[in-house]
């Protein structure tokens, strides 16, 4: 394992019953500073992997970190705690500390906007506040690796937005690893700079963002909307995989580029121009990864 | 985590009524039902404290098998035990301040109970090794109450199923140790015999012999005892076995 390497796990497989969860062959490594979203449709492996990385299910092969399991910090998505106490209570009980007695604590308390909620129960918390109240002791950990399994899942856009704001503008200037599962990508535009893609419990492709849109998606993609004019005005274009309510066309050139944004301003039509667009790379990484199994891809 | 603990047992209010309130009420109300006739004031120490000590033996079956199993089900089906070792906080630790804060609370509990015995029965005197066999009698039932609360409620894992079967348990115990109204006595044989195996007997129908000091044959008392410990460790040896 090489000296920056946090975490690092080869041939692994998790089996729940007689299905096979998560199978990973080819080494994956996590080293110090890297900033992982892993991504991946329901039933992908995402949470079996936090899950055999933690300990807390069974697993053949080997997983390897030279980090105490005390300096995982880990969000797990369900987290529950005591009602019989305020959440002040469980929160200096956990982190053994008097919130009067740590400016940290504080700051992490005024930052997340939870002063109010300290006298609370768990079970008044709103579902934004749970969260909150999670990261809170997460990040007073500090650890050198933390796993986030959709902090933001049932919660509503702006908490959401404002909630992973907060999260890429605490850890801008840090050097801890993260490792983020989420579903929405634009979350993970924000937080992440290596992409993990599962499907089904394999590894679709694991690298830097930036490598793989490059590998899938070419120099930068013009997204639109799919609607049948767009369709017509595009039909003899060559076309990236998408999801279907969108049409996404590679720039190969900065030539292309301009042939295309020319024809989009010329028909007064909207679109995106991106070089990291995680849902492109996505898309376009799993239709790779069905073609060499000789499936069809399906988004 | 020792006060979280306190603060966790403290704040079911089940503990308060059926650990607290009910012996309490139990103790006070049978007692004066049982007397209300008797004339022989020896006779009314005799009775008052049989009933006394007798239901003592619910504060542990209703603080610690009761309580703590509910408690302890209600948490796995959660995850909050699996949450907090994720925060470095190992189980051990927290089976031991949970059995450091259920000996605490259960000492305030018998504190007020003897208090009220005190204040409002007509108790005979302890002599000093009768009422040091009592702790220690009660201390062992209380060990054993939780290892078996700790082991149905890690079998079950659920807060219906734990609280079904504890309370179960719980009236069971209540009723082979003749708080229900039928003393050992006058139980069929074959209740007798399954009385017998619960220590819980031994503290309605014998400890009074004990409590003044008169002789008294331990090997039976010792042997529900044994058989209740037995019981325990079976299921947590199951229940670690489930679990591993």
């Amino acid at each position: 394992m090489e000296q920056s390497a946090l975490l690092s796990i080869e041939n692994l497989t998790v089996r729940y019953g007689k299905d096979t969860a998560l199978q990973i062959e080819s080494p994956i490594i996590i080293e110090e500073g890297d900033r992982v979203g892993i991504i991946g449709s329901n039933g992908a492996g995402k949470s079996t992997l936090i899950k055999s990385i933690l300990g807390l299910v069974h697993y053949e092969g080997s997983i390897h970190t030279r980090l105490q399991m005390e300096q995982i910090a880990t969000h797990m998505q369900f987290n529950e705690y005591t009602d019989a106490m305020p959440t002040k209570h469980i929160m200096e009980a956990i982190l053994q500390t008097k919130i009067s007695r740590s400016q940290k604590l504080r700051d992490l308390i005024d930052y997340f906007e939870f002063g109010d909620c300290l006298r609370k129960k768990y079970s008044r918390l709103s579902g934004g506040q749970r969260q909150r109240f999670t990261i809170i002791m997460v990040m007073m950990q500090d650890a050198p690796l933390t796993f986030y399994d959709e902090v933001t899942s049932g919660l509503d856009f702006e908490t959401r937005q404002k909630l992973v704001e907060k999260l890429a503008s605490w850890y801008q200037d840090r050097d801890s690893s993260l490792c983020i599962v989420s579903h929405y990508y634009e979350e993970l535009e924000q937080l992440a700079d290596k992409l993990l893609i599962l499907d089904k419990g394999h590894v679709i492709d694991y690298g830097q963002k930036e490598d793989l849109f490059r590998k899938y998606c070419g120099r930068a993609v013009i997204v639109l909307n799919n609607s049948t004019e767009n369709e017509q005005l595009f039909w003899s274009y060559e076309k990236l995989a998408s999801p279907a309510h969108l049409i996404a066309l590679p720039c190969e050139t900065e030539e292309k580029e301009k042939e295309l944004t020319a024809l989009l301003l010329a028909h007064n039509k909207n679109y995106t121009r991106s070089s990291t667009d995680i849902e492109m790379i996505y898309a376009n990484a799993k239709k790779a990864f069905l073609e060499r199994q000789g499936k069809e891809c399906e988004l | 985590m020792m006060l979280y603990e306190l603060r966790n047992i403290t704040g079911n209010p089940f503990v308060h009524i059926f650990g607290i309130g009910m012996p309490l009420f139990m103790a006070v109300f049978i007692t004066r039902t049982a007397v209300s006739e008797m004339t022989d004031a020896a006779m009314v120490k005799n009775v008052s404290t049989s009933i006394f000590l007798g239901i003592g033996a619910l504060i542990p079956m209703a603080t610690v098998l009761m309580g703590y199993a509910v408690l302890h089900a209600q948490e796995l089906e959660k995850g909050i035990p699996e949450r907090l070792r994720l925060f470095g906080i190992k189980n051990y630790v927290t089976i031991c301040n949970r059995a450091l804060s259920e000996l605490i609370f259960l000492s305030v509990a018998f504190a007020l109970y003897f208090l009220t015995g005190i204040l409002f029965m007509d108790l005979e005197a302890p002599v000093f090794s009768g009422f040091i066999l009592y702790v220690i009698c009660i201390a062992c039932f209380s060990a054993i109450c939780f290892a078996i609360g700790h082991a149905i409620a890690a079998l079950a894992k659920r807060f219906s199923v734990t609280y079904c079967i504890t309370m179960l348990v719980y009236f069971a115990c209540m009723m082979l140790g003749g708080m229900m109204g039928i003393s050992y006595e006058n139980m069929p044989s074959v209740l007798q015999a399954a009385a017998k195996l619960l220590p819980v007997t031994y503290f309605s129908r014998d400890f009074f012999t004990i409590w003044t000091g008169e002789t008294y044959n331990f090997i039976s008392m010792i042997q529900a005892y044994l058989f209740f410990g037995a019981v325990a460790g079976i299921l947590l040896f199951a229940a670690i076995r489930k679990n591993t």
